[in-house]
């Protein structure tokens, strides 16, 4: 998973994280946003379910 | 010429001038940026006070604070006295001998660690050394630390005297050689299996956390912790706002305590002139940190939320974010490092019932979210970073971070800190010297430790309810 050719520390200059040049960062962005909209999802109607038994 | 000359000699010197200001201006930055840690690493102590005073009940709240307290100040100097000293000693494993950054050994650790002799000049006031001091004060608050872990664990019921002596094996012993073999640039650790954990997970973490299940086996469940058919009751503290304050203010200690990993470059004892590194002499910058700390306390605050809807437990998955990216938070992608986090807050609070439903009464958790999420934050660098140079240099040359590795890494952690925490606390069992007695509990630590009431005015405890 080294972002670069040649797995050495001395040749980087630049990013220097997991995937770099590679899908890797998109493909994370694109599931961490997601997971915001689904948690929100749940949330909400998990909320609106409890908030429900407290009708009169 | 000769003025062509002199006026070369003129530009030398002024260079020469302007060269050794710089040097200064460095060296004041290199230390105040280490003397800026330390403060902000006690507000992880002030922290880890309010959030085990708020779990505490009424009964228990100032013993719990005071044990805490006296926890940290007998913490630096048996940090002082030895622990500065296996840092340096104990990197190459149990022969002692010099690694191959020449920074290792007992001879080195005797020359530099030591409060006597030569080696006291380092130990002390000088002002031709303007590191020793910053780096030691680091160190020594990264020992509080562990303790303060541990300490969490364990309240309403252990004795003062021998809580202390458990701090101290844990702190100035315990997570200082797992320090030694994982986190120094001579490492056999590192130097041999490519174990990387940049930000402590399995050396701070996990180690505290697992010594404290060695502790706890010992040391058994508060009274009205569990009913004769095994099952727990939750047993809330008196205040949970202050439990979770402590929390937040944890996370704000942590930014000094993951900046304190930090090498600053231009200094002798640099990795480089220029730019700053890792302990293992690997690149990272602070906005690396800055990107995924933020990220993965975020991530764990949301994946506690989804099943939880705890504050307490939200906020034990900020500090579980942070835990279990913390390996790799020099190279993680953020994005990445949310989802890693995100991961950590949901297996958070299954993992502690996995734990309650052993009959273990960890208080507040802290086997779970040390211990646990450490070790699963060391073995995910392992699938995302492998083909790491695990040093600074190229593949070949040094050892690499590799699944493998990691998961050796994790498996010495944690016995580093099981093995001391268990053997420890059960000689101290034998001795009368680790529970406090029956009655003693039954009434309230505070009334047997502290000359003091925490709420003078307020009345008794809350009713305990089944756990689950």
């Amino acid at each position: 998973m080294f972002p670069y050719d040649e797995a050495s520390w001395s040749g980087v200059d630049g990013a220097m994280f997991m995937g770099w040049g590679g899908a890797l960062p998109g493909i994370t962005t694109f599931l961490a946003v997601v997971v915001c909209i689904a948690v929100l999802v749940i949330g909400q109607r998990s909320e609106t379910e409890k908030a429900k038994k407290f009708d009169k | 010429m000769e003025e062509q000359i002199a006026e070369l000699v003129a530009k030398v010197a002024e260079l020469e001038a302007a060269s050794g200001g710089a040097k200064v201006t460095n060296t004041m930055f290199a230390e105040t940026f280490y003397y800026l840690t330390i403060p902000l690493m006690i507000i992880i102590h002030a922290g880890f006070l309010a959030y085990e005073m708020g779990a505490s009940r009424l009964k228990n709240v100032l013993s719990s604070g005071v044990k805490n307290i006296l926890a940290f100040a007998f913490m630096i100097p048996t940090f002082y006295f030895f622990g500065w000293w296996i840092y340096w000693g104990f990197p190459t494993g149990l022969t002692f001998s010099e690694g191959p950054a020449g920074i290792s050994g007992a001879a080195y650790a005797s020359s530099i660690a030591l409060g006597w002799g030569d080696s006291a000049q380092y130990m002390g006031p000088n002002i031709a050394d303007q590191a020793s001091g910053v780096f030691f004060g680091a160190f020594a608050l990264f020992a509080a630390t562990t303790a303060s872990i541990m300490s969490g664990a364990v309240i309403e019921r252990i004795q003062t005297v021998g809580f202390i002596i458990l701090a101290v094996v844990l702190g100035s012993f315990a997570w200082v050689v797992a320090a030694a073999w994982g986190w120094h640039a001579d490492g056999w650790l590192v130097t041999k299996f490519g174990v990387h954990d940049f930000g402590a997970a399995g050396l701070v973490h996990a180690v505290a956390g697992f010594f404290a299940l060695g502790v706890l086996i010992n040391l058994g469940p508060r009274i009205g912790k569990f009913n004769a058919d095994g099952s727990a009751n939750h047993i809330a503290g008196h205040n949970m706002p202050l439990t979770v304050t402590g929390l937040m203010l944890i996370i704000v200690g942590f930014w000094g305590f993951l900046m304190a990993c930090v090498i600053v470059p231009g200094e002798a004892w640099s990795w480089f002139g220029d730019k700053p590194s890792t302990i293992y002499g690997t690149p990272i910058t602070l906005s690396a940190l800055s990107f995924n700390i933020l990220m993965a306390v975020a991530g764990g605050i949301i994946g506690a939320w989804l099943f939880t809807r705890d504050p307490f437990w939200m906020m034990s998955g900020a500090l579980a974010g942070i835990i279990s990216t913390a390996s790799g938070l020099d190279i993680y992608y953020p994005a990445l490092a949310f989802l890693i986090a995100f991961s950590a807050g949901i297996i958070l609070k299954p993992c502690a019932d996995w734990l309650e439903r052993r009959g273990i009464d960890d208080a507040v958790g802290a086997v779970t979210v040390h211990g646990t999420i450490g070790l699963y934050g060391v073995v995910m660098l392992g699938i995302w970073g492998s083909g790491f140079p695990a040093l600074q240099g190229a593949a070949g040359e040094v050892a690499t971070i590799n699944l493998m590795g990691q998961i050796i890494g994790a498996v010495v952690f944690f016995l580093l800190g099981y093995v001391p925490g268990y053997v420890v606390s059960y000689i101290l069992k034998m001795f009368g010297m680790l529970r406090i007695r029956e009655g003693a509990e039954l009434a309230g630590m505070d009334l047997v430790k502290v000359p003091a009431n925490g709420y003078p005015e307020w009345g008794t405890d809350a009713a305990t309810t089944p756990a689950e």
